[in-house]
């Protein structure tokens, strides 16, 4: 599982890639393997109620289980409902390129994806513990201590190092104009508080990455451990 | 001016860092109730929020108010 890079994927992808790149839709693939599946992961109060998976991996990116949210068809079933069905291609390849984005960076954990559903083997390079299983807080604590938190800082000064993407003029140039809901929106809502809202999910990445950092190495003192499948203090779970 | 040269790296100056320290203050502000209350990170919304409010809002009222 991974945490800030599916924040700040997108914004590395509509720089580089050479075809038109509408960023809500990518954005939206880079987050909509987690959005069906998180909440039940970790487990929510309601009312009387604890909803909790059973076995929280196997749900998230087993099958049985919503794992094929995690898939390459998966990000082509929405693309194409995006493209035939609401007539957009443009959103749905961007959907698609999003959400590939997302189950490729998250088969770096132990646990994996199974990128090519309706096979269900679990491609994953193992370089980081899944803990989703112990609770978002020990995840989260887990995740920062290894080379998740690691690869998500690539990302980051990556984002630094590309500063530009956040800018006005290229918000206005590169993003704005070549998606027409950008337009659309800009009929209620001004240009300013449009580019805040591009701007927003680097801001959340990079500040919830340091403030996540300080929180498991300041305030509650976990230990780093960034050997390969690491941190091992913490049970991590395998497909 | 292709897509590339608008992202090319090269310092910011005069109104770019005017803008990032902005976004740096409210991004410090957002770690410091973030590290004291942790439901706060879970959300991608509320950052969205969060930042309509100190980067968008708050500016468009003082400018007002001034």
């Amino acid at each position: 599982m991974s945490w800030a890079a599916h924040d700040l994927e997108p914004y590395a992808i509509q720089r580089h890639t050479r075809w038109k790149i509408a960023f809500v839709p990518l954005l939206l693939g880079s987050y909509a393997p987690d959005m069906m599946t998180k909440w039940f992961v970790y487990g929510i109060h309601l009312g009387p109620w604890d909803l909790k998976a059973s076995n929280p991996a196997q749900f998230h990116r087993g099958w049985p289980g919503f794992g094929f949210t995690h898939s390459l068809i998966y990000g082509v079933a929405i693309g194409l409902v995006f493209w035939k069905g609401f007539g957009s291609k443009l959103w749905g390849i961007s959907f698609m390129i999003g959400e590939w984005a997302h189950a490729l960076t998250d088969t770096g954990d132990t646990v994996g994806t199974m990128l090519l559903f309706p096979w269900t083997f679990h491609f994953h390079f193992g370089a980081w513990a899944y803990a989703g299983q112990t609770g978002r807080l020990t995840d989260a604590a887990a995740y920062f201590s290894g080379l998740g938190g690691m690869w998500d800082l690539v990302w980051i000064v990556y984002g630094l190092f590309s500063w530009r993407v956040l800018t006005r003029s290229y918000f206005e140039r590169h993003v704005y104009s070549v998606d027409r809901s950008w337009s659309f929106a800009n009929r209620a809502v001004p240009l300013g508080a449009l580019l805040v809202l591009y701007r927003a999910a680097f801001f959340y990445g990079t500040s919830r990455w340091i403030a996540w950092t300080i929180w498991a190495h300041v305030v509650h003192h976990y230990p780093y451990d960034l050997s390969w499948g690491g941190p091992h203090w913490v049970h991590a779970e395998h497909p | 001016m292709t897509e590339a040269d608008d992202a090319r790296f090269r310092r910011p100056r005069g109104r770019e860092l005017v803008v990032a320290s902005g976004y740096l203050a409210a991004g410090a502000v957002y770690v410091l109730i973030g590290v004291a209350f942790v439901d706060f990170l879970f959300s991608v919304f509320v950052a969205m929020a969060y930042l309509l409010i100190v980067a968008w809002l708050v500016p468009l009222v003082v400018r007002r108010l001034l």
